[in-house]
């Protein structure tokens, strides 16, 4: 474990080396994320123009919502998606070999190998968003809050991960010439929103039902966010989070595992 | 004339047969994108809700989940993904000598290139599409034989709108040699200004924004062709409305063949 840590920060320390190497596309690629941002941030303003309250998430709390949802997304994007986005690649050219030879495991080296610093400040961003949420709704400091929201939005964390690893593996069989960011994007679509929206008409309850308990993609934001912004009422749902992060970790290294079985090292 | 006009339909036809190679993943990532639509289209039957009113900017629930799905019509017609990225490789790279070398204007080939490619693209999605429009066939009443003239018309030009407007920040290759991250943070507007995201006329509130908006020629690659379609846009105001999306495309056409001629003169074919 604490072999697995330094080697870790090794890797985040030559990534980081990398980048800065050209800084100037580093800042480019910085400014493009403030952007989105500021959009995303002028529709929510201009939805709040029209309605006082979207579902039961007032303009603050569902500020504090997007907040979570981008500093998710920026964890996410900065640790795991470009490694996972470059195994197909690595498959398609035979370069695995090279994963495979090394004494390391072989899901935390494909995974985590390069940390995409880019993306870091997403996360610094959605913070101050949500704590800006909080200081306008003049939420008083409360340290056990925080803590259950840490903990919620690690698991959550652990969650998409886990999801990410399941669509890496997938895209092997399923999907050759895609590309995974764009399945990533369109699938984390489903994390965008509170799950609320979902709870009106014939398809989009079953809809919901499906992507909160079975394929519990939605509870990766909704969980922490609702923790902080209002007391999660049943607070099975919590657990049921924290639950479900486990399950899907165990299942995505098991499916992981089976399709590197596959893996015959074809190029060459 | 007509000679050289068949070469340049031979090259769609070329094109289109390239492009129907790979079906069964356009299937399946045409369906995928329904879902940030699906999700759209859920948020606002919440903001109606929330909102306690029918009405938002003109606009009922039915009539926003019709402009939303019209948009994506109106965005099949004028995104050009990779175009400009495409150009200004070539000039980079060099591969611009292979049209320099042929009796073949670059611009005009791309033109059919990208013809084809959407004639190709709009068949393969009628299918998807068609499903999901006939799913949401409540939202919509169909407009006036006039209305579908006007809104064919300001979809061809919103073609080439999109088109020229790209191939001239690919033509600034010439001069810049990296134009991937501009097109980036282009999009990333565009997807605002053009009314992608939501109808313009939310902005209501702010009349200068609204002003400068309707003055670019953003608008009429997304926003304007679902307008006409929705008959929000009718009489002089809609004649207007073509009149100026006419002009900037002949406008773009003019500038970026002018920018092509101007780059040409400057170029030096490294590479290759």
């Amino acid at each position: 474990m604490w072999r697995y840590l330094k080697l870790w920060l090794s890797l985040a320390k030559f990534s980081l080396l990398g980048e800065m190497a050209f800084r100037g596309n580093f800042l480019v690629k910085i400014f493009v994320e403030v952007l989105w941002l500021a959009i995303l941030l002028v529709f929510n303003f201009t939805l709040f123009q029209q309605t006082t309250h979207i579902e039961n998430w007032d303009v603050n709390q569902y500020l504090f919502f997007i907040g979570c949802y981008f500093a998710m997304g920026g964890l996410i994007e900065t640790l795991f998606l470009e490694n996972c986005n470059q195994f197909a690649d690595l498959i398609r050219t035979g370069d695995l070999d090279f994963f495979l030879l090394k004494p390391i495991d072989e899901q935390f080296l494909v995974s985590c190998k390069h940390i995409d610093w880019s993306c870091a400040p997403n996360f610094l961003l959605g913070l101050g968003v949500m704590g800006y949420a909080l200081w306008t709704s003049g939420w008083v400091l409360n340290y056990s809050q925080i803590f259950a929201f840490v903990a919620l939005f690690i698991s959550g964390a652990a969650l998409a991960y886990g999801f990410l690893l399941l669509l890496t593996s997938a895209s092997i069989w399923l999907m050759r010439n895609q590309s995974l960011y764009e399945m990533w994007w369109l699938f984390t679509t489903l994390m965008r929103y509170p799950r609320e929206i979902f709870s009106h008409g014939n398809w989009a309850t079953p809809a919901g039902f499906f992507f909160s308990f079975v394929i519990p993609i939605m509870l990766v934001t909704n969980v922490p966010a609702r923790m902080m912004v209002k007391t999660l009422e049943p607070s099975w749902l919590a657990w049921y989070a924290l639950g479900s992060a486990v399950v899907v970790l165990i299942v995505s290294r098991y499916v992981f595992r089976a399709a590197l079985r596959r893996y015959r090292s074809s190029s060459s | 004339m007509t000679q050289g006009l068949r070469k340049y339909l031979k090259i769609l036809r070329i094109s289109l047969v390239e492009r129907l190679a790979y079906r069964a993943d356009f299937f399946l990532t045409t369906f995928l994108r329904f879902l940030p639509l699906i999700t759209t289209f859920l948020l606002w039957e919440a903001i109606y809700r929330g909102s306690g009113t029918d009405q938002i900017a003109g606009f009922t629930r039915d009539s926003m989940i019709a402009y939303l799905l019209l948009v994506q019509i109106s965005r099949m017609f004028s995104s050009m993904p990779g175009l400009s990225t495409g150009i200004a490789r070539d000039i980079r790279d060099g591969n611009l000598k292979k049209y320099l070398l042929q009796p073949i204007d670059m611009l005009w080939y791309l033109l059919s290139y990208r013809g084809a490619h959407k004639i190709a693209y709009i068949a393969t999605t009628a299918l998807p599409y068609g499903v999901l429009f006939l799913l949401f066939h409540e939202v919509f009443t169909l407009p006036s034989a006039w209305t579908w003239v006007a809104y064919i018309v300001s979809l061809l030009l919103a073609f080439l709108i999109g088109f020229f407007f790209e191939a001239c920040i690919g033509v600034a290759g010439f001069w810049i040699l990296e134009v991937t991250s501009l097109m980036y943070i282009i999009n990333i507007v565009n997807f605002f200004i053009s009314g992608q995201m939501f109808p313009l006329d939310l902005l209501e509130r702010y009349p200068y924004v609204l002003d400068v908006l309707n003055v670019l020629p953003f608008h009429y690659l997304a926003y304007f062709p679902a307008m006409v379609f929705l008959e929000k846009k009718q009489g002089t105001e809609l004649l207007v409305g073509l009149l100026i999306e006419a002009l900037w495309a002949l406008a773009l056409i003019l500038l970026s063949r002018w920018m092509y001629r101007l780059g040409l003169r400057h170029y030096s074919a490294y590479g290759g």
